[in-house]
């Protein structure tokens, strides 16, 4: 049986600021800092870019067909990305080599490449609890405070869990 | 456990003295280096490198031609006072040596300056063409307290600045040397500013980062994959990129990927574990014991070449290197192939007495030498 075989990448976006150095750091926002509206269409694109640029036409012809941006939360910067087995390296790598949406500098994080979809939902799903847990550890909140939180990883959970291959 | 060998320090009063020339005398300044808000951004990008998963990290302070113990002030002790302390990650000084043709006669990693150089726990070179390369690989990767266990070549340069011979190559990581990687050149990020300031960098980023590949991919066919160890020198917080992804990139150089995995892992734990060997002799890894085999009497009188071992012994008694088994027995091997000699002018407790004579014969020498060239002119 010649199955086709993907892998499922996690991966994080972490947002910095664009000038920020290891031994400078721009002084608090002078203007509210635009925020990182994390789009499906817009990664898809950001990223069919970097694969054009550092793999050029044969690497995105490679991918282009078994590529997909499955789901994304631009609350926790997480996203979900589908590619063939035998070419995620090139994904990973332009994801790697992607530095940046429009204007908005950020790291890509890689998380968790799983060869189903189930690990990844999992892996997405723990992903988004430790990032509320951070989010209210920083707020400092009683652990049975019922915040905006609560849906959110409610309603993200039932997204995640939809997602079909 | 994912280590990141390279966190660039540039601090101020190091690149200004190499500015104003060899004339001035300035006094190492005690006074704090670093601002409170250079602390603040350090911190931050330590936050980020923790996320992203490095647990050990290095700081690096790099020095332009020569390094001079009188005017050099170590920043990363007083750096490392003021960093907010982090459960579990490890903290490392490292000093790297940018070397081109006016160092080749000399830049400072001699015996007489030892002391200053232990405060460092490793130390690299940086060659800029084919005789600092030679020398780089040649003389400073043998044991000693001042080995440079990691050579860093510059990977961003238009023109590749020197050829890469198999045998230098093989014969560093022969004697335990590394050759580092910094992913930033991938990136086409900005390096350290005394790199670029030293020509050792490419400042264009897209041009940079056409000469990473070509350099990168050239180096890891020479070394084949062997001595290699990919590290950060990231300046730009947006540069930083995850363990695994740096993984991935080395894939593209020719690496296979559990290689390339070990580039990020075992390859830089064996390298911190063999520069602490710079504190013992001659690379022993543990404190050797004397085992005499049984029904064997020891003659009357000490033959002199035991008195050597002795002092050996008790010169790695204060080492405080974790010995494992695997090191124990490359280091036993590697005591029998160099046997401590006397007139070897590395070991402290002996320094004195030879070196004193000894230079004197060789200046005498050396000046009858000359008396009979300038007789014979």
């Amino acid at each position: 049986m010649v199955r086709f075989k993907n892998r499922w990448f996690l991966v994080e976006f972490l947002p910095i600021p664009s000038n920020a150095k290891i031994l400078s750091i721009p002084s608090t926002q002078s203007k509210p800092a635009a925020q990182l509206e994390l789009d499906g269409r817009k990664i898809h694109s950001a990223l069919k870019q970097s694969i054009l640029a550092n793999y050029g036409d044969v690497g995105w012809g490679a991918v282009a067909l078994s590529l997909s941006v499955k789901y994304c939360s631009p609350t926790t910067n997480i996203c979900i990305i589908r590619v063939g087995r035998d070419q995620h390296n090139i994904v990973w790598g332009a994801l790697t080599l992607l530095d940046g949406l429009e204007d908005m500098k950020f790291i890509p994080n890689v998380v968790h490449v799983s060869g189903t979809i189930k690990h990844c939902q999992l892996a997405a799903i723990a992903h988004n609890r430790t990032v509320i847990a951070r989010y209210r550890a920083m707020a400092k909140a009683p652990t049975t405070y019922q915040d905006s939180y609560e849906t959110y990883l409610e309603s993200s959970n039932r997204e995640i869990e939809a997602l079909q291959d | 456990m994912f280590y990141d060998l390279n966190i660039p320090i540039a601090t101020t009063t190091s690149t200004t003295s190499s500015k104003k020339g060899k004339n001035k005398q300035i006094q190492p300044s005690n006074s704090p280096q670093f601002t409170n808000a250079q602390l603040i951004a350090i911190n931050a990008h330590l936050d980020l490198l923790i996320h992203l998963g490095y647990t050990v990290v290095c700081f690096n302070q790099t020095v332009h031609k020569r390094v001079d113990p009188k005017t050099h002030v170590n920043a990363l002790n007083e750096l490392l006072e003021k960093l907010k302390p982090r459960q579990g990650i490890l903290f490392l000084k490292r000093l790297s040596v940018i070397l081109d043709e006016d160092s080749e006669k000399g830049f400072g990693l001699i015996n007489a300056n030892t002391s200053f150089f232990n405060s460092y726990d490793i130390l690299s070179l940086i060659p800029t063409n084919q005789a600092t390369f030679a020398l780089a690989c040649l003389t400073h990767t043998l044991p000693s307290p001042l080995t440079t266990h990691i050579i860093s070549i510059p990977l961003t340069l238009p023109r590749f600045p020197f050829h890469l011979k198999h045998t230098l190559i093989r014969t560093a990581i022969k004697n335990g040397a590394v050759f580092e990687i910094n992913y930033v050149g991938a990136l086409g990020g900005e390096s350290d500013s005394v790199l670029l300031e030293a020509g050792a960098a490419d400042a264009n980023g897209a041009n940079g980062k056409r000469n990473w590949w070509a350099a990168a991919k050239e180096l890891v066919r020479v070394t084949k994959g062997k001595g290699v160890i990919v590290s950060g020198g990231v300046v730009t917080q947006a540069d930083l990129r995850a363990p695994r992804d740096v993984a991935n990139l080395m894939t593209f150089l020719g690496l296979p990927q559990d290689i390339a995995h070990a580039a990020c892992t075992s390859v830089p734990k064996s390298l911190i574990l063999r520069a602490q060997t710079r504190k013992t002799y001659r690379a022993v890894f543990s404190e050797p014991t004397l085992v005499i085999p049984e029904g064997y009497s020891a003659p009357a009188q000490l033959p002199p070449t035991v008195t050597p071992d002795s002092s050996t012994t008790t010169s790695t008694a204060p080492t405080t290197a974790p010995p494992s088994s695997t090191q124990q027995v490359t280091s036993s091997s590697k005591q029998n192939k160099k046997r401590p000699r006397e007139e070897d002018g590395v070991d402290s407790n002996q320094k004195q007495n030879p070196a004193g004579p000894s230079s004197d014969a060789q200046a005498q020498g050396g000046d009858k030498k000359k008396k009979r060239k300038k007789n014979k002119v």
